[in-house]
């Protein structure tokens, strides 16, 4: 998916490009990810999804330095993985906080000292590691356990203890598996809130791995991975938004709103500035655009061969469809008369939504078959 | 403060502290044991030595260890006599394993080491003998050492019996002590000595041959030079050692080559191989109950030394409150064995630090190879 979201102002906190990933070697040698594309912004809560063996652990263990990359690019917090010695990836990953699905704590030291254990890398000083150990288990609603050792805590306190000394050194970059899989709801309520604090307050990003639907509600963005590829990539701002548009276009206005969101997942933002060309005619057509904002130029060439701009469209335009439909050349270029921020769709999965409803499929062949 | 992981992990389970301090505590005092009587097993064979009043030693060059009787002509005593510097060549003689004392009261026969000098050169630093001089030139007369193994029988000053088929009278003690093959000690005068034991010679009338030459060197003379001066003028069938040359020699020769001394470094070696696979098996127990909390801080930057520092500070404590009870238990267990079988059995500085090292790397070398298998982890696989 070639999904990178364009960026006007500052560093993803993650880039990944194409990356792909093997295990084994020789004739055991089996890809587990095909050329993912990802960038992620500061302050931003990720849901990363999908189903068992689908490669989001291990995107996650790339991102996280845990894997050498093998191919393709990561930068995550400034710095290439690629490339890097083990010893640099060791160091890469003081700045980053791991939770992982066992709360992995010392049996033999207590809820504070086992968050200590997260500080004393940093070099804080003693006092100070306390009084932020204590804070970070307070906040998380363990201040009156943190002398106990694991075994007097329940399951769910452990894993906020895990949590807690995965956040209490305040790192940029916070990686989750399933962290809230042996929490009750209250629990469950608890870790979640705080990792959603950070992004809002410290501007963290927080990149979870789950199937817990209860902390869908705080995520900013859910990408799902499906046999080693990235399928979807949401940003939920985006997709309600997304739906509003599709919905008043004639295109898709007959869908059921679940096919609408079905489709809207399936964007991409895309951002142009003015004069770049989104579509140019006489190109194989691969995507069509929904315009969310700014005006496009539709031009044609004429006989003369000279193009003239035959008509400008705006929000909530679809253009590019044609092409995707009647399996032709554009027929015209679209250049953005101002920046414009647009939606893609790949046509494999524009083709996927009208196959997967009849009333679609009727409705695109009454507008573009039986008027030709 | 640095979280005490290691001691932590040491304290975490009391019943996994008490077995571990078990294990490694039967290791040490299996080393020490070994030790302790090698050590005690190389200070019987030395101990007389160590008592000889002199500076030098002449003895046969042949002699490569003490026990073997290599009498050198007497003719070497008069010509290192001749050297300036020295102030005094004595005569020692001796028999070892071949005289046979008879128990008084049983009457049973035993092999005791028998020494000998002219009562008028004493050799020997012991005051007890230096205060029967006078008696013991009285023919058939001995001294004998009460520091004896019990199966020679109760002696006294006054005890009648036979030395070597011909009868004796004791005419006083003194406190020396058996060594592994001899079961105690006789002092006599040369002339006793002669009379029992014989003369050199075709028929046997000689002077026996000294065994060793105790050689005193005069006020104002380095003993290292009159050595030198005495080994320029002596012939090479014998040979001018420092008493402590003479010790180290024995010390060597009973420690590498003689049929008892290796027995005891062996010893010593599997008690540290057993160590070493309990220490193990405790530690890599537990490292593998906790390969998942190692590999975490594997992933929260924690690099392998930290990993095998903590590992081997906790192989350190193992070492030392396993070493604690090894040496108490040394400590009685030299006490008892030493009354019972008479040997110079003692818990020595020298001792305890040699066992504590070999605890310590005992314990270490098990960690490392215990640790290996964390290294091994790939935090990665966290997820």
């Amino acid at each position: 998916m070639d999904g990178a979201i364009d960026r006007t102002n500052g560093e993803p906190v993650v880039r990944v490009d194409r990356v792909s990933h093997f295990f084994g070697d020789g004739d055991s040698r089996n890809q587990v990810l095909f050329r993912n594309c990802i960038s992620i912004d500061a302050g931003q809560l990720v849901i990363l999804t999908g189903p068992s063996g689908s490669g989001k652990t291990t995107l996650l263990s790339l991102i996280g330095a845990l894997r050498s990359v093998q191919d393709g690019a990561i930068r995550v917090l400034g710095q290439e993985l690629a490339g890097l010695p083990p010893a640099a990836l060791v160091s890469m990953r003081r700045n980053i906080g791991f939770i992982f699905q066992a709360h992995n704590l010392f049996e033999s030291l207590t809820a504070l000292e086992n968050v200590k254990m997260a500080m004393q890398l940093t070099g804080m000083p003693a006092r100070e590691m306390r009084a932020r150990g204590v804070e970070m288990l307070e906040r998380l609603g363990l201040g009156h356990r943190v002398g106990y050792l694991p075994r007097a805590l329940s399951g769910g306190q452990r894993q906020r203890v895990a949590v807690a000394r995965a956040v209490v050194s305040r790192p940029k970059l916070v990686l989750a598996d399933e962290p809230t899989a042996a929490l009750d709801k209250e629990s469950s309520s608890v870790v979640i809130s705080l990792l959603k604090r950070m992004t809002v307050e410290d501007g963290a990003t927080v990149i979870i791995v789950t199937h817990d639907n209860r902390i869908l509600d705080l995520a900013d963005r859910i990408v799902n991975m499906v046999d080693g590829s990235i399928v979807s990539d949401v940003t939920l701002h985006d997709a309600i938004r997304i739906c509003e548009l599709l919905r008043a276009t004639d295109l898709f206005k007959q869908l059921t709103p679940a096919e609408i969101t079905n489709i809207a997942e399936k964007m991409t933002r895309r951002v142009f500035r003015a004069d770049d060309v989104i579509i140019r005619e006489g190109d194989p057509g691969d995507l069509l655009f929904l315009i969310g904002s700014g005006e496009v130029d539709v031009s044609q060439r004429g006989p003369d061969g000279r193009s003239a701009v035959v008509a400008t469209v705006g929000t909530g335009r679809v253009i590019g469809e044609r092409a995707l439909i009647v399996d032709e050349p554009r027929n015209a270029t679209c250049a953005a008369a101002t920046e414009v921020e647009a939606f893609s769709l790949a046509k494999a999965d524009f083709i996927a939504a009208i196959e997967g409803s009849a009333s679609f499929k009727n409705q695109i062949q009454s507008i573009y078959f039986q008027r030709q | 403060m640095r979280v005490p992981l290691a001691w932590r992990n040491l304290v975490a389970d009391p019943a996994q502290l008490a077995r571990a301090t078990a294990g490694v505590a039967f290791a040490v005092t299996l080393m020490m044991v070994e030790i302790g009587f090698g050590n005690a097993y190389i200070e019987s064979m030395v101990q007389l030595i160590r008592r000889l009043d002199g500076d030098l030693v002449l003895v046969s060059s042949v002699k490569y260890q003490f026990d073997r009787v290599s009498p050198f002509s007497r003719r070497q005593l008069y010509a290192a006599r001749a050297v300036e510097g020295v102030a005094s060549v004595r005569p020692l003689y001796m028999k070892r394993l071949e005289s046979v004392w008879r128990n008084p009261q049983d009457h049973t026969l035993h092999a005791v080491q028998a020494f000998a000098f002219d009562p008028d050169q004493p050799v020997f630093r012991l005051p007890e003998i230096a205060a029967q001089l006078a008696a013991l030139r009285t023919p058939d007369t001995v001294m004998f050492d009460r520091n004896d193994r019990d199966i020679l029988g109760r002696v006294d000053a006054g005890t009648e019996t036979e030395l070597d088929r011909h009868a004796v009278k004791v005419i006083g003690t003194f406190w020396l002590g058996p060594d592994f093959f001899n079961d105690g000690n006789v002092v006599m005068s040369d002339r006793t000595y002669f009379k029992i034991f014989g003369g050199t010679g075709a028929d046997g009338t000689d002077l026996p041959d000294p065994e060793v030459g105790v050689i005193k060197v005069a006020p104002g003379y380095r003993a290292a030079a009159v050595q030198s001066a005495l080994r320029a003028v002596l012939p090479g069938d014998v040979t001018v050692m420092t008493k402590q040359e003479l010790i180290d020699q024995e010390a060597r020769w009973q420690a590498r080559w003689s049929p008892v001394g290796p027995l005891f470094t062996a010893g010593t070696v599997i008690g540290f191989a057993v160590g070493m696979l309990i220490s193990y098996q405790i530690l890599f127990s537990e490292l593998a109950d906790q390969i998942p909390q190692y590999a975490t801080l594997k992933a929260m930057g924690y690099r392998n030394a930290y990993i095998v520092g903590s590992v081997a500070e906790q192989a350190v404590w193992y070492a030392l409150v396993g070493f604690a009870p090894a040496w108490l238990l040394s400590l009685v267990l030299f006490r008892t064995l030493a009354a019972a079988v008479v040997v110079p059995l003692r818990m020595t500085v020298d001792l305890t630090v040699e066992s504590l090292v070999l605890a310590l790397g005992m314990c270490l070398l098990s960690a490392f190879i215990a640790v290996r298998r964390v290294l091994k982890t790939d935090p990665a696989e966290l997820f």
